[in-house]
């Protein structure tokens, strides 16, 4: 049986704005689900109807068997962190933690016991006794996270967490929530914006714009086999190049063509486009940056000829960013680069590792059914 | 240059001391002229060119007790005061965390309805009022006189201010946590929001302690005079050789006294808004 499971889930205001639109979904038991998009895109409304915070419009929320839209937030067994902490200021962190245990008139021992269970295994043993106002960032998030803990739920749920703090710091506790999951080994749902937290987190990864859901997969999944052009370029960083092709068949051939750039397709492919009726037709051809090779106008090839109009040394990579009319793209090559800036180039694309979109539905044409796990 | 900018910082400061030195003078003047006139006999006070009485007469005070009703009258004031406010405190919390917090059809015209009966000059609701409580029998009694106040709409203003300060993060956390409504009003909102309580409370029960036109309409028994209206009643109009000034005086101080100790046990909280950390960042 499914842990939660969002059946047609709508939210309106005032019966104008949609925030969340057919949200549909199945979250397994132990999974850590990561709803993932930009601003805006619903995903933390979501989060909140699945909590209780905010009513659903219309659709159900089930959670183990039980319908629960009518059922109030502290009977859903689900604990929430908030992305500003929410801590209760007048109270210290050991009652912040303690807080929904006194609610239920819980003994003091056992709270204790609690409290110092969860304290110790976030480090925050030594300032049980301090009021949030004496705290660092990151120690407000740890309250704040134990205050989760304490209640055993049966889903985390956390909005944005790591949205306040520093990208060092962020990074540190992005690792302390993955060992947190493996150790408690109970469901999570985590809202972010951020593609690296969805990526590294998830084990299932749902990508939102608008209030649609764009795609449910794994971080893999997304990354080889976007649905669409928005899932391609909001996933991978830099992101996906976008450049306008067509497709031809001549002399029982398939083939794409870039600019004056030819790009042979295998049968299989062409066959598949063919059947879809994309002969003759224009798309778009994405490719990741790492993904697209660059050759040296010394040694000739017949790559698509490029500018490069500028470049980032990483140390361990290098990005150029080339230019050809209006064609920009971005490029990744290992260590350091010794182009010049202004120097031709050609490059040259792996038909393994192309994406064909729909120029007006923008939906990947190749994409294979997967099972979203 | 440095030597310059510090004169200007010295110079700002001596302004602003001297300011504030007297706005105080003007402020403490007649508390101590009351206070010193309470010392004087009748003739001395009458008499511009002495300020301090000759022999202090400390039996003006000591006749306030003994042979006046004045104790009484501050009596039936703290008593009416702590009930009405005690009530205001309590339905302007509700109405308030409500107003804030809720959400219902119509609230927004609810507040829009509460704060335009502020606009509302306060006597035209005394014949209303009158009328309402003689209907109801509480005319000259201390029950008409509190629940006739028990709703303060500047309470309720100053409180929803105050709480819509309050992040609805935090609610929302309480609210997950498992608190009812009535937990999060009186252990997460009123806490934070302590010092618009203490300000509110100081406010109107120096109001309630010190009013004089609405008690004096509907009540006319001496025995339930507040000590304004007791204050006129005894040693105003009563007095058979003129008004008796020293003893004004000697009263006036004494009825001040409760509404003195209390601010001073409430100064530091006073007007203090919602300092430091909220809990939520952002």
């Amino acid at each position: 049986m499914a842990a939660i499971e969002l059946k047609h889930v709508f939210k309106k205001y005032d019966d104008k704005v949609t925030a969340v639109n057919d949200f549909n979904l199945t979250i397994e038991d132990k999974e850590f689900v990561v709803f993932v998009g930009p601003s805006g895109c619903g995903k933390s409304t979501t989060l909140r109807m699945i909590a209780g915070l905010e009513e659903i419009s219309s659709g159900e929320l089930w959670m183990d068997g039980q319908i629960m839209n009518q059922v109030k937030p502290n009977k859903r067994n689900v604990a929430m962190v908030f992305q500003n902490y929410a801590l209760y200021p007048h109270m210290t962190v050991f009652e912040n933690i303690a807080y929904s245990m006194k609610l239920k008139h819980i003994t003091k021992k056992e709270m204790q016991k609690k409290v110092s269970e969860v304290a110790k295994i976030l480090d925050i043993e030594t300032i049980l006794d301090r009021k949030p106002k004496e705290l660092s960032g990151g120690q407000k998030q740890r309250v704040a996270i134990g205050r989760a803990m304490v209640r055993n739920p049966r889903v985390f749920l956390m909005d944005e967490p790591l949205s306040n703090l520093d990208a060092k710091l962020r990074n540190k506790m992005r690792a302390e929530i993955h060992h947190l999951y493996q150790m408690l080994k109970t469901t999570f749902i985590y809202v972010t914006h951020d593609q690296t937290e969805a990526m590294t987190l998830g084990t299932k990864i749902v990508v939102m714009k608008d209030g649609i859901v764009q795609q449910v997969a794994s971080a893999k999944e997304l990354y080889r086999n976007p649905a669409n052009v928005f899932v391609a370029q909001f996933i991978g960083s830099p992101q996906m190049n976008l450049l306008h092709g067509k497709i031809f068949y001549r002399d029982k051939k398939y083939f794409l063509m870039v600019h004056d750039y030819r790009i042979d397709l295998p049968k299989e492919m062409g066959e598949k486009l063919e059947q879809k009726d994309y002969i003759g037709k224009k798309v778009f051809v994405g490719v990741r940056p790492e993904d697209v090779e660059v050759l040296d106008m010394s040694r000739g090839g017949d790559g698509l000829k490029m500018n490069i109009e500028a470049q980032e040394l990483l140390g361990v990579q290098t990005n150029l960013f080339l230019k050809r009319k209006d064609t920009h793209m971005a490029v990744v090559v290992k260590g350091r680069s010794d182009r010049a800036i202004g120097s031709e180039c050609a490059i040259c694309l792996d038909t393994d590792k192309i994406h064909l979109f729909d120029i007006d539905t923008e939906k990947n044409i190749l994409k294979q059914k997967h099972d979203p796990k | 240059m440095e030597k310059i900018e510090r004169w200007k910082q010295r110079g700002t400061l001596a302004i602003r001391l001297l300011l504030l030195a007297i706005a105080g003078i003007f402020t403490i003047f007649p508390f101590v002229w009351m206070i010193v006139s309470a010392l004087k006999t009748k003739a001395e006070i009458m008499d511009t060119s002495v300020f301090f009485a000759k022999v202090p007469q400390w039996a003006n005070f000591k006749s306030i007790f003994s042979d006046s009703p004045l104790l009484h009258y501050v009596w039936n004031s703290l008593f009416v005061s702590t009930l009405t406010l005690a009530l205001q405190l309590l339905f302007g919390t509700l109405i308030a965390y409500a107003v804030v917090f809720m959400e219902f059809r119509g609230r927004k015209l609810l507040f829009a309805i509460i704060m335009g009966t502020y606009m509302l000059p306060t006597a035209a609701t005394y014949i209303p009022s009158y009328i309402i409580l003689a209907d109801m029998n509480l005319l000259n009694t201390f029950t008409g006189l509190i629940i006739s106040n028990c709703v303060s709409i500047f309470g309720i203003f100053l409180l929803r201010q105050a709480f819509m300060q309050v992040p609805m993060g935090l609610i929302e956390a309480a609210r997950i946590d498992g608190a009812s409504h009535w937990k999060i009003l009186w252990r997460v909102v009123a806490p934070m929001t302590k010092s618009s309580f203490i300000t509110f409370g100081l406010m109107n029960f120096i109001t309630c302690y010190n009013s004089y036109m609405w008690p004096s309409l509907i009540t006319d028994d001496p025995d339930k005079s507040l000590v304004s209206q007791g204050l006129r009643r005894f040693f105003i109009e009563g007095g058979s050789y003129g008004t008796e000034w020293p003893l004004v005086m000697a009263g006036s101080t004494i009825i001040v006294l409760p509404l003195l100790i209390l601010f001073a046990f409430t100064q530091k909280w006073f007007i203090n808004g919602i300092g430091g950390d909220t809990g939520m960042k952002g």
